[in-house]
């Protein structure tokens, strides 16, 4: 599947998609991809952080009660974390915060991580469409984050 | 000084400590137990126990307009308290500061007694310290290799959370109940900042940093994600919610579960738990019958599974027991002494008012120092799938050791 063969009217709901990028391999990739002059979903917005293991539940359930559709994170490839492991901890956060959308009843797909390469637009991009297709078969199946609370 | 104590939903644990007000002959007691039927009075201090729905809006804002000052005692009426579980099956449970923004907490299950009295005076209390400063077991916040469910007790000096064992003790102050002196892990009823739950989870998932998570290779992006099929982290956690939300729930941030109800908002609480919470769960909401229901799900699943307990653990669950009805009996009079008495009884077998040293098989800690321990230990058991039913108390569990469905009759 692919973003072009989403139902517009649910594109439409997905007004805000926050997605922290890493200082290094993910905000370079999303530099890479606009030198391109890529295209991707107009709902993205990007929040360049020093490193995806600053990110925790705190700052994605602060976006999901601010607005947002859905939250991810994208950091370096694994065992390449600029620091020491900041994206493997976060993956291990976010998959915690997974489970807990799952108990009460969510879907598991607002919050995702993913990892890219910053020579390499198309990993970000790549990202961000995967993002969408996963938000738009959740809110096919179970309606917007919004809809519960 | 004018106080009344106003009972509302659920355990009334905190509403019966509050017996302890009339020692002092200062305070001019009363207590609401039907609040809905309260004849307004003015008067100094209204007191808040038990959680909170909205259809009690009214009620509170009479309450408010004819006290000075409100307080909301225990986390039922704080924070939701364990009865905020429920939200995870779309029932509503608020805390009271969204009835009465300029109420005064007091958290903790129990909700302490000596707290209720400086606000009361208006006096100072002592910094209240983090629970891990004052805990006998020392960290040292490595990764862990893996999470576990329940733990051998003969290390008494490591870290819970060092040993795999979740233990909410980072966001928690230190309180009088205690469940770690007794070998049970902190569960966060008095949190020492806002959002406790949620900070914890973050903090226990960069803890879980060496355990192996499951990624998967992204078509589009030809990257690395996230996998949705379950691993390790996943596995060693059945339950997060009640794990880590298990008093904060209600003001966590989390969006309202969709799960649909049964109905009750106590099996609501119990259903998705673990069976080797249970005790601390049902020891937590079982009000005036906490320590009989505590006791029945414990003996129910022990003799299901042929679970040996020793003599010594039967005399010691026969004096809990007799303990309850003499302190029904104290509560029935209002009788501060009797009340003290038998709850420092109990306290001396139970570990505290939660019963954080009864378990399955045993007890967590030595009770009295002539005994001998390994007569009456608990020792790790196994989970066992099916259903258990002893008179009022049906509950069923999957191979996971999660409760599926609870029946709780007369609590």
């Amino acid at each position: 599947m692919s973003c072009e063969n989403i139902d517009p009217e649910v594109l439409e709901k997905m007004e805000n998609i926050v997605v922290f990028m890493c200082n290094e391999c993910g905000q370079g990739s999303a530099n890479t991809a606009g030198v391109a002059r890529m295209a991707y979903n107009p709902a993205i917005r990007i929040v360049r952080v020093q490193c995806t293991g600053q990110v925790g539940p705190i700052q994605i359930m602060d976006a999901l009660n601010n607005g947002a559709d859905s939250v991810a994170c994208i950091g370096c490839c694994l065992g390449a974390c600029h620091f020491f492991n900041g994206n493997i901890l976060s993956m291990h956060r976010i998959k915690l915060l997974k489970k807990v959308f799952k108990e009460l009843g969510y879907s598991d797909q607002f919050v995702n991580q993913y990892t890219s390469r910053a020579a390499e637009g198309e990993t970000a991009v790549g990202d961000f469409e995967d993002i969408v297709i996963r938000l738009a078969d959740a809110i096919i199946e179970e309606g917007t984050i919004k809809d519960g609370c | 000084m004018d106080v009344k104590i106003f009972q509302f939903n659920g355990c009334n644990k905190c509403y019966n400590e509050s017996i302890l007000l009339t020692e002092e002959s200062k305070y001019k007691v009363e207590f609401i137990e039907d609040p809905k039927n309260w004849k307004e009075t003015k008067t100094d201090f209204a007191v808040i126990t038990g959680y909170l729905l909205p259809e009690d809006k009214e009620v509170l804002n009479k309450i408010k307009s004819n006290s000075e000052k409100v307080i909301a005692y225990g986390n039922c009426a704080t924070t939701g308290g364990v009865y905020a579980l429920a939200i995870q099956r779309g029932n509503k449970i608020l805390p009271l500061n969204k009835f009465i923004t300029d109420a005064q907490n007091i958290n903790g299950c129990l909700g302490e007694i000596e707290e209720l009295k400086f606000v009361i005076n208006d006096e100072e209390n002592s910094q209240l310290k983090n629970l891990c400063i004052v805990c006998g077991r020392k960290t040292t916040c490595d990764y862990l290799d893996d999470v576990k469910r329940q733990i051998e007790l003969d290390d008494d000096k490591t870290c819970f959370n060092d040993l795999g064992y979740l233990c909410n003790g980072f966001i928690a102050k230190e309180c009088k109940e205690r469940c770690i002196d007794y070998n049970a892990p902190c569960r966060g009823c008095k949190p020492s900042l806002e959002r406790s739950g949620i900070r914890m989870l973050g903090m226990f998932g960069t803890l879980m940093g060496n355990i192996e998570v499951a990624t998967e290779h992204s078509e589009l992006g030809a990257t690395d994600k996230l996998a949705d099929r379950d691993d390790e982290i996943t596995d060693n956690l059945p339950d997060v919610l009640g794990n880590f939300f298990r008093f904060t729930l209600s003001t966590s941030g989390l969006p309202r579960g969709r799960i649909p109800s049964s109905g009750s908002i106590i099996d609501d609480v119990f259903t998705g738990r673990l069976i080797e919470e249970l005790p601390l769960i049902s020891g937590l909401l079982g009000g005036d019958h906490s320590i009989s229901l505590t006791l029945k799900i414990i003996e129910t699943y022990e003799k299901a599974n042929q679970i040996e307990i020793s003599e010594t653990t039967k005399k010691y669950r026969k004096e809990l027991l007799e303990l309850e009805n003499q302190l029904l009996e104290a509560i029935k009079r209002k009788d501060p002494e009797q009340y003290k008495k038998t709850t420092d009884e109990i306290r001396k077998i139970g570990g505290n008012m939660n019963l954080s040293n009864v378990f399955f098989g045993g007890f967590r800690t030595q009770i009295d120092d002539k005994d001998n321990f390994e007569d009456y230990k608990t020792h790790v058991f196994d989970v066992v799938e099916g259903t258990y039913k002893n008179g009022s108390v049906e509950f069923t569990i999957d191979p996971i050791g999660i409760v599926k469905e609870i029946k709780i009759k007369e609590v």
